[in-house]
């Protein structure tokens, strides 16, 4: 992570030079940076994007001030490619959870992938993939934007703060902060098992607003006791289920024995 | 060094890889496998259509739909009329939101010449107002109708956890009187571009009322999705290939108004009309929209509220079959008696698309032999995006 408080000055005149890439993911993180729609292009006026794939057919090779990278590198490719943009790139930031965490393919270990290759695919096929991992697995990672898909507003918060030279602050309160305010029931409370406890904020907590589960796409906050709340949801739900809570976007950071 | 080996402004990485000397074209996937027809097994029923639609950011809805589809078969449950409505809304939502990111993002620039979609706010001002307009709408409606614009998170098995509210439908159908004038803009501005000529012998191919009908004339039950579209394992693609009933075909937009029997300025010969259709569908689903918040506005909603009670039956089955915005899409989930995912097989409108895409390059290549090099590539690059292939889907 950056030592310094302040990222790089923006010189007069001079945009910052911005790369945009993906590696295997669903792209939704792109379409929520497009739905800023009037904001983006706000912030475009201050970028020369010099790389865009899904965006332009412009790519240049760098150096960039800012690499933004969505998604996890699942073709051996692509950690190739990922370690030449961070060689190239003043600011790495890590968009969405497959960045920041390996995501929903995480879910799978490269023993299951190999299973699943054949069931899938059929035993003639030659598959390439490797286990998803978060980008910081293979580089070092500047800056990270949460979520599945990421909240529009905190990609627009750290670019705005980037640019005004300051480094970003990280949320870093649960989820139940937002939850409150949004003012739902705890979910915890009428017995359904929730992550958002050991989850930062940031959503809005969008997803039990709207019904559904949290899975913590949002990432585990520092210090969050996720071993307090394990014996919470232990009390309310079976080890399967609370397994398969956690298995969804941290393989990789809780290991919990549903035995 | 940092380079773009794949075709730019398309979801997902692949590349048409082309023999200059012998004329061929192939089309090379390389997109990473995801595996989600593995990684959703021994998961609950509930958690396929939250994490399917994590498949595709660009159609989330379609996938969520779909799956729920499948699962509400499963479980023998017929939707209430509102129920129906809202997840048509959805559906519109959809379909708005991702022919305007295709059309204005991705592939009308290659009309227009200019590179990224943005670059239209100077060239085009009133026709850059009309985009923002139309984005802004598709988001708010999938906001409303599914919780949030990418990623629903309020529809659930035989309803939805929270119904949108009469001031949210009453608010969204004044969004969409104010949005007529783009959404009728659009088709006309569509039919004004000049799309390069290619007459192929285009099967097309559009699920209607639960059937998947073909323009040669033949018609499948969606219980026989899986007979129908056979699909191929190919060793340089991390993608299936399928054909259906053993030919080549075109889904997705212009498919779906060719079933439509009207008079559209459309050329169902030449793929590049894709565009076209998707524009036109865009003013089709804006008035739909329209007509369901009209008659949603009629009913109490707050007495749907209530989701039907699931007992999982032993080995129980479905197949949901939707109109995505590239076409057909199937999801077929098998779940045991404690709600539990035992199979899950998706096919996506993309893997349908990839062969033909193939089969029209190579008749571009063909009629454009005279052209140089770098003019065929560009064209070829048109032709692609024409088919708005999702890559990202067709690996899943």
């Amino acid at each position: 992570m950056m030592k310094s408080k302040t990222l790089m000055t923006k010189k007069q005149n001079k945009k910052i030079i911005v790369g945009i890439f993906d590696f295997t993911d669903c792209e939704g993180c792109q379409v929520k940076l497009i739905s800023l729609r009037d904001k983006f292009l706000k912030l475009e006026e201050n970028l020369e994007i010099i790389a865009w794939r899904l965006g332009q057919e412009k790519f240049e090779s760098g150096p960039y001030d800012i690499a933004i990278v969505e998604g996890t590198p699942i073709m051996p490719d692509e950690v190739e490619l990922l370690k030449a943009i961070r060689g190239n790139s003043k600011i790495l930031i890590a968009l969405g959870s497959c960045a920041a965490l390996g995501g929903i393919p995480a879910i799978l270990s490269q023993k299951e992938r190999e299973y699943w290759y054949q069931k899938i695919y059929g035993p003639n096929y030659k598959p390439r993939g490797i286990e998803a991992q978060p980008l910081s697995f293979y580089v070092p990672v500047d800056i990270v934007i949460n979520g599945c898909p990421v909240d529009e507003n905190e990609v627009l918060n750290v670019l705005e703060n980037i640019l005004a030279g300051k480094k970003p602050y990280p949320y870093d309160y649960p989820v139940c902060y937002d939850c409150k305010k949004a003012n739902n029931d705890c979910r915890i409370l009428k017995g359904l098992p929730c992550l958002g406890p050991i989850t930062k904020n940031g959503c809005g907590a969008i997803c039990i607003s709207g019904g559904s589960p949290c899975y913590g796409c949002f990432g585990l906050r520092d210090g969050a006791n996720v071993e307090a709340l394990i014996k919470i949801l232990e009390k309310i739900a079976d080890k399967k289920t609370i397994a398969l809570y956690l298995s969804m976007f941290h393989k990789k950071d809780i290991h919990y024995d549903n035995q | 060094m940092i380079t773009n080996e794949f075709i730019a402004k398309i979801e997902g990485h692949g590349n048409l890889k082309i023999d200059w000397k012998k004329n061929k074209v192939v089309l090379e996937v390389a997109e990473g496998e995801r595996l989600f027809e593995g990684l959703l097994v021994g998961r609950k029923a509930e958690d396929a259509y939250w994490v399917t639609p994590r498949i595709c950011g660009v159609c989330p809805i379609a996938h969520n739909l779909a799956s729920l589809a499948a699962l509400e078969k499963a479980a023998q449950i017929k939707l209430e009329r509102p129920i129906q409505l809202l997840r048509d809304l959805m559906q519109c939502a959809q379909m708005i939101q991702s022919h305007s990111l295709h059309l204005f993002f991705l592939s009308l620039p290659d009309y227009l010449g200019i590179d990224r979609g943005t670059e239209l706010r100077k060239k085009n001002p009133k026709a850059f107002q009309y985009a923002l307009e139309l984005k802004e709408l598709a988001d708010n409606m999938a906001s409303i109708s599914a919780g949030r614009n990418v990623h629903p998170t309020t529809p659930t098995i035989g309803g939805f956890n929270k119904l949108p509210t009469k001031t949210e439908l009453k608010k969204l159908l004044q969004q969409l009187e104010k949005t007529k004038e783009a959404a009728e803009w659009l088709p006309k501005f569509c039919q004004s571009l000049d799309y390069p000529e290619l007459s192929v012998d285009l099967e097309l191919v559009a699920i209607r009322n639960q059937k998947i009908y073909s323009s040669k004339n033949d018609v499948v039950d969606v219980d026989d999705y899986k007979s129908a579209i056979e699909e191929e394992i190919r060793e340089f693609s991390t993608a299936k290939f399928s054909k259906f009933l053993g030919r080549e075909v075109m889904v997705g937009a212009l498919a779906r108004l060719y079933f439509e029997n009207k008079k559209y300025p459309l050329d169902f010969k030449n793929p590049f009309h894709n565009n076209l259709a998707q524009a036109i569908e865009v003013s089709l689903y804006h008035q739909k929209a329209m007509e369901i918040i009209k008659e949603l506005l009629e009913v109490d909603l707050k007495n749907f509220d209530k989701k039907p009670e699931i007992k999982w039956m032993k080995e129980a089955k479905g197949i949901g079959a939707v109109e995505a915005p590239r076409g057909g899409l199937y999801h077929e989930i098998h779940v045991d008696e404690n709600g539990i995912i035992t199979y899950i097989n998706i096919i996506t409108p993309t893997v349908q698309n990839l062969t033909s895409i193939e089969k029209t390059a190579q008749a571009l290549i063909e009629k454009y032999a005279h052209k140089p090099q770098k003019e065929k590539e560009r064209l070829l690059n048109m032709l692609v995006r024409a088919y708005d292939p999702c890559i990202t889907c067709s690996v899943h």
